[in-house]
């Protein structure tokens, strides 16, 4: 792979970084100038303590002024404080990533049994199980997370009560250890299957079309020319070639884990990224919503570069164009 | 091959039986724990920064005052203090209860209370000031303290502050102390913090150097919820005890369910009609809005009880004056003479004697000189549920008797910085108030106008009377109740009849609890108002456990269990695709 393909990426990857802080920065100063007097509406306060507000949250001057302290703290790896919660953002991110990256990472390995199914499906299209696959993806890719996991709290945890209505542990619970851990994993099984079956059908989907392309290629008869099983054919020849797309994908979606979950954190009371994210909206926190975004992006663009160099590797004539 | 499964299932078992007994461990001797379900993550636990009612309810219970408020009607009671007395209404000297700790063992004093009010005060505290701000304290002895006000305060001797342990808040009162996490637990009220997760739940302990003895409640789990439904379906499954802001469309449904008590608590806030009264504040109102014959015709074209029904589910109460305290004595009878009711013909006819009349025939009155019609600017939230029926209703009527609208949605901010500037006509929002009417009266006097952008006041519809002030200025230093209560009704009435503000309804907090594992909830005030997230909330310490209903997590085996059959389920699904793998190997190796 040249050195030139794989430094332009990474220079790529750092100025997207660097155009979505300046974005974020303005577009939120745009959307909301200043939110202290609605937050302290009838708070009761005198213009002073208001005015103090505004300095501690980096409110006070004009926007030039707040965008060089905001990047002059970001440099230092401050992003600043929650207004709603006076704590300082990047530990309140640094909270909420743990029970994120378990749940979102989890469902997203689990959907990824669908690169699988899809092999199969496309490398025998047309038969019964190509079908049956098919249109339960299509179903479970056409439902909503919301309403699946509605139905599932509704008829496991409410109803059946066979697992707990939300949260990431019991609340009050003492326990440590592998004690927690089951905990934590018996909280996590119903949001985790909600979102492995959301996310299932698209990886299915990909890999199946990838897979029938790959199949019209002419060096897969050369392969069954050479009296190879049709599985080794599979294995060998058809699948590498039908990486390229599902790995895109896949980089893609493991770039979203950390964003979370909004929908399906939020009916699960989930305390991950994707539930901060809906706090941060409804304050409107901006300095959280910033951190958050920049976060966000940042994994995404990552996410995009090592997909990017991945190509390189596994498809050469990506990287020497 | 059949020694492989033989040491798998072994495995699995074990497992099973690690996961079954260590989850009976923890369900020994389980504390009697009130796990109650909000929507509202608290803020912070830092009574110098947090705003939030899941954090006052915290603090609440973490901090005693020097005095309490009656559960039944907020009259001041003793707490902290066992007595007070004044000579001159200036000049209170209050007498410490024998023996105060705090909760980890460290004496509390006159110098603790002193402290936090004189710091309180030179660093302006945001929830502290308001009280503390003309007061000065001083420690006489261990158990005696001495305030001093600088102006002749009605809220004396109510002193219903925080008090702070100095030993512990000193060191930050050094530095920016609202910065401090204030996770250290320590207080004087009937619970004291343990533990908190972030986004998730806070647990709250009995403390037992509460000056009423130690509750009868271990401790209290504050359960975050981000969805209404999934908390209200943990109610019902037992998986919590109480719910704080049930929503309005599962109220009904729920208070059907046996076990289950609904109940809406009132806590005075509302929900109002603003219309700008272009009294001096900033701004390009309506000229007809400053026409007193216009805001009377609007009022009477809007049909209170319905909106109240289609739009509240007649949960709150429909009372058309500014609510400024929850407790109902400072609310006036407004005569019936003076009564704004539902009346579009007598607003048509009034409009049209006024000289508003439709000239040009397109069904919208013009100003008297012909000058403009009577189209108002209405601005409304985005983030309230109820903004829209509202909106569908007040327009409708509006246009009935010949009024047009123009809507506009706006997040707080933005709503906040279109009423400071005075760019509206009319707008929809609503108020919560204090115990004490105090605040919510001074929002309406004149010196709250926004003149300056940069100074914005608290005075939202644009309207300034100096009848109004001169009451305001009369209540505010009335030592006798019954004098001041005579006053703060003299002022809602005028506020009435002004009609800046159309009361629409009076909001209530939609609350449930279970019936099975605690009796003894409080109401504040009394039939009225809500049992927890009240103004002092004094449930925690008069709930008591139902025998065999508030044991510990009674269900924690048979979460074990489920555990271990899930884990062994897995497995099972984990030797099946075992075997299917197999046999097409075995299959393939055929072909």
């Amino acid at each position: 792979m040249r050195a030139r393909f794989v430094i332009g990426k990474i220079i790529g990857a750092i100025s997207t970084i660097a155009f979505v802080v300046v974005f974020d920065f303005f577009l939120f100063r745009v959307v909301n100038d200043d939110p202290v007097n609605s937050m302290f509406r009838g708070r009761n306060l005198t213009p002073e303590q208001l005015e103090r507000l505004r300095v501690k949250f980096n409110l006070d001057g004009t926007k030039w002024e707040q965008f060089v302290a905001y990047v002059r703290q970001l440099l230092h790896g401050d992003l600043g404080y929650s207004l709603k919660s006076s704590r300082p953002v990047s530990e309140v991110i640094a909270e909420a990533i743990w029970p994120t990256l378990l749940l979102v990472g989890t469902s997203t390995l689990l959907a990824m049994i669908g690169i699988f199914i899809g092999y199969r499906a496309g490398w025998r299209r047309g038969s019964s199980f190509d079908a049956t696959a098919t249109s339960v993806s299509m179903v479970t890719y056409a439902m909503p997370e919301y309403w699946i996991g509605m139905v599932a709290l509704g008829v496991f945890a409410a109803g059946l009560g066979w697992f707990p209505v939300g949260g990431l542990n019991d609340p009050g619970s003492t326990a440590t250890g592998v004690a927690r851990l089951f905990d934590q994993l018996h909280h996590m099984i119903l949001p985790a299957m909600v979102l492995a079956i959301a996310y299932i059908g698209e990886y299915m989907i990909v890999a199946r079309s990838a897979m029938i392309d790959t199949s019209r290629e002419d060096y897969l008869q050369l392969a069954r020319a050479k009296g190879l099983r049709d599985t080794e054919v599979r294995k060998r020849h058809a699948q590498p070639n039908a990486l390229l797309p599902v790995v895109s994908l896949s980089a893609i979606n493991f770039g979203f884990v950390l964003s979370g979950a909004i929908a399906v954190e939020s009916i699960f009371s989930w305390p991950g990224i994707g539930q901060q994210t809906q706090f941060a909206i409804s304050g409107p926190d901006f300095p959280m919503l910033q951190g958050l975004f920049l976060l966000i992006s940042a994994a995404v663009i990552l996410a995009n570069l090592v997909a990017d160099l991945l190509y390189g590797y596994l498809d050469p004539r990506v990287a020497g164009r | 091959m059949k020694r492989q499964l033989g040491a798998m299932c072994l495995a699995v078992a074990a497992l099973g039986t690690v996961v079954v007994t260590t989850a009976n461990a923890s369900s020994g001797d389980a504390p009697v724990t009130l796990t109650v379900g909000l929507m509202q993550d608290i803020d912070s636990l830092n009574p110098t920064a947090g705003y939030l009612v899941s954090a006052y309810e915290t603090w609440n219970m973490q901090y005693a005052t020097l005095t309490d408020k009656a559960a039944d009607d907020f009259a001041t009671e003793p707490s902290l203090a066992e007595s007070w007395a004044s000579d001159d209404g200036l000049t209170y000297t209050y007498t410490l209860r024998e023996g105060l700790k705090w909760s980890d063992g460290e004496p509390l004093t006159a110098d603790d209370v002193a402290w936090t009010i004189n710091t309180s005060r030179d660093q302006e505290w945001i929830n502290h000031f308001a009280t503390t701000g003309n007061l000065t304290a001083t420690a006489i002895d261990d158990r005696t303290v001495e305030i001093v006000s600088s102006v002749p305060d009605p809220k004396l001797p109510t002193m219903d502050v925080y008090i702070l342990p100095r030993h512990i808040w000193e060191e930050q009162a050094a530095g920016d102390i609202t910065t401090y996490p204030a996770e250290d637990g320590v207080g004087s009220g009937p619970f004291t913090l343990t533990s908190r997760n972030a986004g998730q739940d806070w647990t709250m302990a009995a403390n037992p150097n509460f000056w009423r003895g130690k509750p009868a409640v271990d401790q209290v789990v504050f359960r975050v919820y981000t969805d209404g439904s999934a908390m209200v379906a943990a109610l019902k499954s037992g998986e919590i005890d109480f719910v704080h802001d049930v929503p309005a469309e599962l109220f009904d449904g729920l208070s059907e369910e046996s076990g289950i008590v609904t109940l809406t608590g009132a806590q005075g806030g509302f929900s109002e009609l603003a219309m700008n009264g272009m009294a001096g504040g900033l701004g390009d109102g309506h000229p007809a809005l400053q026409d007193l014959t216009v805001r009377h015709a609007i009022a009477q074209a809007i049909d209170r009880p319905q909106l109240f029904d289609r739009v509240a589910h007649n949960q709150g109460q429909l009372l058309g004056t500014l609510g400024v305290s929850p407790d109902p004595v400072w609310t006036p009878e407004i005569p019936a003479d003076q009564q704004l009711n539902y009346d579009p013909e007598r607003a048509k006819q009034s409009l049209e004697d006024a000289g508003y009349k439709d000239t040009d025939g397109d069904g919208i009155r013009e100003m008297p000189d012909g000058s403009q019609p009577l189209k108002f600017r209405y601005a409304e939230l985005n983030d309230s549920d109820q903004a829209a029926p509202i909106r569908e209703l007040i327009t409708g009527w509006l246009k009935e008797i010949g009024i047009d609208t123009e809507v506009s949605t706006y997040d707080q901010t933005q709503l906040t910085d279109v009423i400071a500037s005075g760019e509206y006509d009319l707008f929809v929002w609503g108020w919560t108030p204090f115990v004490d009417p105090d605040p919510m009266l001074s929002y309406f006097t004149c010196a709250q106008l926004t003149t300056d952008i940069e100074s914005v006041g608290y005075n939202d519809a644009n309207w300034c009377s100096p009848e109004y002030d001169a009451l305001y200025d009369q209540q505010k230093v009335e030592l006798d109740r019954a004098k001041r209560i005579d006053i703060v009704h003299q002022m809602l009435t005028l506020f009435y009849t002004e009609s800046t503000y159309v009361v629409l309804y009076h909001d209530a907090d939609t609350q449930a609890y279970r019936t099975d594992r605690f009796e003894g909830w409080t109401r504040q005030p009394k039939d009225t108002g809500p049992v927890l997230f009240t103004n002092t909330s004094p449930s925690y310490w008069t709930l008591t456990p139902i025998a065999g209903g508030a044991g510990g997590d009674d269900d924690s085996s048979n979460t074990g269990l489920i555990i271990g059959l899930a884990v062994g389920g897995v497995a099972l699904l984990g030797l099946i695709a075992f075997f299917v793998a197999r046999s097409r190997k075995q299959q393939d190796d055929k072909e």
